[in-house]
C-alpha cells in the first residue's frame, strides 16, 4: 500500500517536473497535441504495443520480445482482472487501490458459478505467462549467449534488489493464492499446487507469512523502482506522447533528454551494436552506461563517454524504447565552454560566389557541386564524380574548388551550435546567390546537415549516390554490368542518418553483382573513421574498422564500395581487397 | 671453414656483412629476391651529403663479394628449425642446412598512394622521391619535363611520423634527402623556385646541417614549416599546394609544375614473412625486434639468427654498413664459440 503510493506521487512529481522544463513551445505542443485525437490515438497504439507487448523487441529477437511481453502484459492482464472481478463481486470495494492484488486473501468466492471458474482460469492463465517470463528472465542474467546476446549490462545494487523483488513478487503470488484455492477457489495452477503441497500449503498456519511476503515482495519492488532501471516502466509511458507531440532534446538534462534517460531500461541492446564493443575496455562507454551516469550526475564520466562516441547512431536504431544515444551525447558537448569562439562574419560571400559562376549567372538552372572538406582529402572522388557528370553532358558548377566554407556538421557534432548556425548562414547565402537548382554533395557528413538544418527553398539537396542512380534511371547515363562481386557499406551518415539505402544498392547492382553484408542496412557497422568522436586515439579504431571490415567481406566480395570519404579513407587503411567510392564504380562502368 | 652462413636480402647490409665474412675467412650465400645487387640503393643516383655516386658504393661493395654465392631472383620458401640448425628452402629448389641466418632485409618504400589527398597516382605531376631518383639517372620520366619548371615542392614526411598512415616511425633519411635533391633539381633548374614542406628538420649527422643551410643560402630552397593539407590540379594540369605556415600562422596556397613526396621508410612485409617462419617477434614499430635495442642491435631472440640494416628500423647508408661489420663479427664471434 505504501509502495503504491509513494510510486504514484513519485512519477507524478517526476512527470510534471519534466514538462514544466521544456521549453514554452514544446509544452504548447506537447499539451496540443493530447486534445489531437489523430496522435492521441497513436499514443495509445504506441503505448500498448510499445510498453506491453514490446513489438520492437519482438522483431528484434523473438525470445526477448516474449519475456518482455509476458512479464508486462501477463502483469497488466492480472491487473485488469483483478479489478473486473473486484468490480463484480465487490463493487464497493472497487475504489481501493490495494483490494483487487489481495483480493484472493479478502474474498471467499468459489468457482460454482460460470462466471468465477472463467475468472479463475483466467487469473491462473496470465499468471503462468508472467511466470514463464519470470523464467526465461531467470535463465537470460544466468546465461546471455542463449538469447542471442553477446554481453548484456552489468546491473548496480539498486537494479539487483528491484530485480530479485520483482523475480520473487510472482512465485509468491502463486504460493499465495494456492493456500486460498481451496477454501475461495482456483484454476488448473493454484489448485493443482495446492494439491501437490497440501502438506504445506494446506496448513492455513502458513497463509498469512506468504501473503506477507508477497505483499512485502511487492512494496520493496514499487519503493526501490524509482531507483533502479525499472523506472523506465512509467516514464516511457511519458515519452511516448512527447515524441509523437514533436517534442525533441533541448537541454541537454531537462525536459525531453531527463525522460530518455529514465526511459532507459538498462536492457544492453545497444552495448552489442556499439562498433566500440569489439574492445571490451569500450563497453562502459555505451549508451545504457552513459545513461546510468547521467542519472548519477557523474560528471567526469559523462564528458568521458560523450566525447568518445564515434556518433554512428546504431544505439538510436536498435534502442527498443528509442533512447537518442548520438543527440544526448552532442547535447552533453554543448555544455562545454570554450576560450575562443570563432568569428566567421567577415567573409565574403559575393567573392566567393563570384569564384565559381563564370560569367553571368552562368550557373542559374545548374547543378552546383559541393564536394566537401573530407572530399578534398579524397580526389579520387571528385575527380571521378566530374567524369560522371562531363560523360553525362551535365553542367555543373564547383562551388568549392579553391576552398570554401565548411558545412558546419563537425561544430555541430562538436556540440558548437553558435559557430555552426553561423557557416549555415554564410553557406546558405552562397548558394541562394549562385542560382543553382540542385545542390549535389559527395559527402553524406555535409549531406545530412544539408538536410536537417540548411533552408534552401527550392534548391534540390542530393547526394551524387541518389543522383547516379536518377541519370541511370533516365537514361542518361548506361552502365555496362560486370561479373564483378561488389559489397556495399552504409555509411553511419547516409543511411541511419539519412535513410538512402536503396538509390546506391540500385546504382551497384547495375555495375556487377551485388552482395550484401552480414549486418546491414541500419546495422551497418561504423567503419571506425568517424570524426564524431573527439577523443577516441588512432590504435583504438583499428580493431573497429577490422571489425566492419570483417562483416562486409563475408559474401567475400571482389570489391567493396562505400559512398563517403571517410569510410573510404579508413577502410583503405586496413582492407585486403579494393576499396572504392561508387562514383568511381559508376564512372569505370559507364558507357 | 665451412660453415654455412645464409645472408636473406642483398642489398648493402647483405653486400657488407658477405664481404666481412669473405675476410674472416667464411663463404656465405646471399639470397636476392630480385634480379640485381645493391637493393634501393642501387636505384639511387647520388648519396648525402658528398653527393657520392650510389652506383660507386653499390660497384665496391659488390667487388668484394665476387667469390660470394649469390642467388638472384631468388625468395626464401620456407625455413625449418632443426635441432641446432635451420633448414632454408630456396625457391630455385635449393636447400641449405645452416647454423647461421643473417637478416639483411632491409625495408620498403611507402607506398605514397595511401595518402591520397597529396595526389600520387591521381595528378600527373605528382610524383615520389624514388622517382625523381630514377629520373635522374636515366633521364626517362613522362611527367618531368625540361622546359617550363617554374616551381617544385618537395613534402617531407610522406606516411612517416604519420600515425593514420599506421608509420609512428621518423624515416629518418627524408629530411637530408628532401635536401639534397633540392639542391640537385636547382642546379637542373636555376631559374626554379624550389619549396620544402616540413613538420621539423632532423639534421643529425654528419655534415647534415651544413648540407641544409647551403640549401638556403647558395641554392635559395624555401623551407615553409607546416603540412601539405591537401593537394589538387588545375586546368593547365598544374598542382595547387594548400598548407599551413606554422611560423607565421598564415595558410599558403602554391601552383606547382612538379610536387616530389619524400616516401618514408616501412617495414618490409617480406621480412616480417620471413622472420614469422621461426617465430621471430616484430617490434612495435613493425619492424624486427632486436635482443636489445641499446646493446645488441644486431642480435635476435633466437640463436644463430642476426639482424643488420634497415630490417629492424630506418637507417642511414653508413649506420646500414657499420651494422653490417658488426654483425660480421658477431657471427664470427658466435662460430668460434660454437667450437
Amino acid at each position: 500500500m505504501f509502495g503504491m503510493i509513494f510510486i504514484l506521487t513519485w512519477c507524478l512529481v517526476g512527470a510534471i517536473r519534466i514538462i514544466a522544463q521544456l521549453p514554452k513551445e514544446d509544452r504548447k505542443r506537447f499539451f496540443l497535441s493530447l486534445v489531437n485525437p489523430k496522435i492521441l490515438l497513436k499514443d495509445i497504439k504506441d503505448i500498448f504495443c510499445d510498453c506491453l507487448l514490446h513489438v520492437k523487441l519482438w522483431k528484434r529477437n523473438k525470445l526477448l520480445g516474449y519475456m518482455h511481453s509476458s512479464i508486462a502484459f501477463g502483469w497488466f492482464m492480472l491487473i485488469v482482472i483483478g479489478h473486473i472481478e473486484v468490480f463484480f463481486y465487490a463493487p464497493h470495494r472497487a475504489k481501493l487501490l490495494y483490494f483487487p492484488i489481495f483480493f484472493r486473501y479478502f474474498m471467499a468466492e468459489d468457482d460454482s458459478t460460470m462466471g468465477g471458474a472463467f475468472f479463475f482460469f483466467l487469473m491462473d492463465f496470465f499468471l503462468l505467462v508472467v511466470l514463464s517470463g519470470i523464467a526465461l528472465a531467470i535463465i537470460k542474467r544466468v546465461h546471455s549467449r542463449f538469447f542471442g546476446l553477446r554481453r548484456t549490462t552489468n546491473p548496480s545494487f539498486m537494479d539487483l534488489i528491484g530485480l530479485y523483488s520483482l523475480w520473487s513478487i510472482f512465485p509468491l503470488r502463486l504460493f499465495a493464492e494456492g493456500f486460498t484455492a481451496d477454501i475461495s477457489g482456483g484454476s488448473f495452477l493454484t489448485k493443482s499446487l495446492n494439491h501437490v503441497f497440501h502438506a504445506f500449503l494446506g496448513n492455513h498456519m502458513n497463509m498469512l507469512p506468504t501473503w506477507w511476503a508477497y505483499s512485502l515482495a511487492l512494496g520493496i519492488f514499487f519503493c526501490v523502482l524509482p531507483f533502479t532501471r525499472y523506472m523506465h516502466i512509467p516514464t516511457e509511458i511519458l515519452l511516448i506522447p512527447l515524441r509523437n507531440a514533436g517534442v525533441r532534446i533541448r537541454h541537454p538534462r531537462k525536459g525531453y533528454a531527463e525522460a530518455e534517460i529514465y526511459s532507459c531500461p538498462s536492457c544492453g541492446v545497444c552495448i552489442d551494436a556499439c562498433p566500440m564493443g569489439v574492445m571490451k575496455t569500450h563497453i562502459k562507454d555505451t549508451t545504457v552506461y552513459l545513461n546510468r551516469q547521467l542519472r548519477r550526475n557523474n560528471e567526469a564520466r559523462i564528458e568521458e563517454i560523450s566525447d568518445k562516441c564515434l556518433l554512428c547512431g546504431k544505439c538510436t536504431a536498435v534502442c527498443p524504447v528509442g533512447v537518442e544515444g548520438d543527440k544526448l551525447r552532442i547535447a552533453q558537448r554543448s555544455m562545454r565552454k570554450y576560450g575562443i569562439t570563432p568569428d566567421y562574419s567577415a567573409i565574403d560571400t559575393d567573392s566567393l560566389v563570384k569564384e565559381f559562376s563564370t560569367g553571368s549567372g552562368a550557373s542559374s538552372g545548374k547543378v552546383l557541386y559541393f564536394a566537401g572538406c573530407m572530399t578534398a582529402l579524397t580526389p579520387q572522388i571528385r575527380k571521378a564524380v566530374e567524369s560522371v557528370l562531363t560523360k553525362a553532358g551535365i553542367s555543373y558548377e564547383m562551388m568549392d574548388k579553391d576552398g570554401g566554407i565548411c558545412c558546419g556538421r563537425p561544430m555541430l557534432m562538436a556540440g558548437r551550435f553558435g559557430p555552426a548556425e553561423e557557416m549555415i548562414a554564410k553557406n546558405t547565402e552562397i548558394i541562394r546567390k549562385s542560382g543553382a537548382s540542385t545542390l549535389l554533395l559527395s559527402c553524406p557528413i555535409c549531406y545530412k546537415i544539408f538536410r536537417e538544418k540548411y533552408d534552401l527553398g527550392d534548391i534540390e539537396i542530393i547526394h551524387h549516390t541518389e543522383y547516379f542512380d536518377r541519370l541511370i534511371r533516365n537514361g542518361a547515363i548506361s552502365m555496362r554490368r560486370s561479373d564483378e562481386k561488389y559489397v556495399y557499406h552504409d555509411p553511419c551518415e547516409l543511411g541511419r542518418g539519412c535513410g538512402i539505402y536503396d538509390e546506391p544498392r540500385a546504382v551497384v547492382s547495375a555495375a556487377g553483382q551485388l552482395v550484401e553484408a552480414e549486418k546491414n542496412h541500419k546495422e551497418s557497422i561504423c567503419c571506425g573513421g568517424s570524426l564524431g568522436s573527439l577523443t577516441l586515439g588512432f590504435e583504438k579504431r583499428q580493431s573497429m574498422t577490422e571489425n566492419s571490415l570483417h562483416n562486409l567481406t563475408v559474401a567475400s566480395p571482389d570489391r567493396i564500395v562505400t559512398a563517403c570519404p571517410l569510410c573510404l579513407n579508413t577502410f583503405r587503411r586496413y582492407a585486403d581487397r579494393p576499396v572504392e567510392d561508387i562514383a568511381e564504380t559508376v564512372d569505370r562502368n559507364m558507357n | 671453414m665451412k660453415e654455412n652462413i645464409v645472408i636473406i636480402g642483398g642489398g648493402i647490409a647483405g653486400l657488407e656483412a658477405a664481404g666481412q665474412l669473405i675476410r674472416l675467412g667464411y663463404a656465405p650465400i646471399i639470397v636476392e629476391k630480385s634480379d640485381r645487387l645493391g637493393g634501393h640503393v642501387a636505384h639511387w643516383h647520388k648519396l648525402f651529403p658528398d653527393m657520392t655516386p650510389a652506383s660507386d658504393v653499390v660497384a665496391r661493395l659488390s667487388e668484394k663479394v665476387s667469390d660470394a654465392n649469390v642467388f638472384l631472383n631468388t625468395e626464401i620458401l620456407f625455413i625449418n628449425r632443426l635441432k641446432d640448425s635451420y633448414n632454408v628452402m630456396l625457391s630455385n629448389g635449393i636447400s641449405i642446412i645452416a647454423r647461421i641466418i643473417l637478416f639483411t632485409t632491409g625495408f620498403r618504400l611507402f607506398d605514397a598512394s595511401r595518402k591520397e589527398e597529396y595526389g600520387y597516382g591521381i595528378y600527373n605531376q605528382v610524383i615520389t622521391n624514388k622517382d625523381l631518383e630514377h629520373w635522374f639517372n636515366t633521364g626517362e620520366d613522362d611527367r618531368i619535363g625540361m622546359s617550363d619548371m617554374n616551381a617544385v615542392g618537395f613534402v617531407h614526411c610522406v606516411g612517416s611520423r604519420d600515425e593514420k598512415a599506421g608509420n609512428a616511425q621518423c624515416s629518418k633519411v627524408c629530411c637530408i634527402t628532401a635536401v639534397k635533391q633540392a639542391i640537385e633539381i636547382k642546379q637542373k633548374f636555376p631559374e626554379a623556385m624550389v619549396y620544402c614542406f616540413y613538420m621539423d628538420l632532423r639534421m643529425f649527422g654528419k655534415k647534415f646541417e651544413d648540407f641544409y643551410i647551403s640549401a638556403q643560402r647558395d641554392y635559395g630552397v624555401r623551407f615553409i614549416r607546416g603540412r601539405v593539407s591537401e593537394v589538387s590540379e588545375n586546368i593547365d594540369g598544374k598542382v595547387i599546394v594548400k598548407a599551413e605556415d606554422t611560423l607565421s600562422g598564415k595558410p599558403v596556397k602554391v601552383t606547382l609544375d612538379l610536387l616530389v613526396l619524400m616516401s618514408g621508410m616501412v617495414c618490409n612485409p617480406d621480412s616480417t614473412r620471413i622472420a614469422s617462419m621461426i617465430q621471430l617477434p616484430a617490434d612495435s614499430d613493425g619492424f624486427l625486434k632486436s635482443k636489445d635495442n641499446i646493446t645488441d642491435i644486431t642480435a635476435s631472440s633466437k640463436d644463430g639468427v642476426f639482424y643488420a640494416g634497415a630490417c629492424t628500423g630506418p637507417k642511414t647508408v653508413p649506420e646500414t654498413l657499420a651494422e653490417a661489420r658488426s654483425a660480421a663479427l658477431e657471427i664470427h664471434s658466435y662460430i668460434q664459440g660454437l667450437q
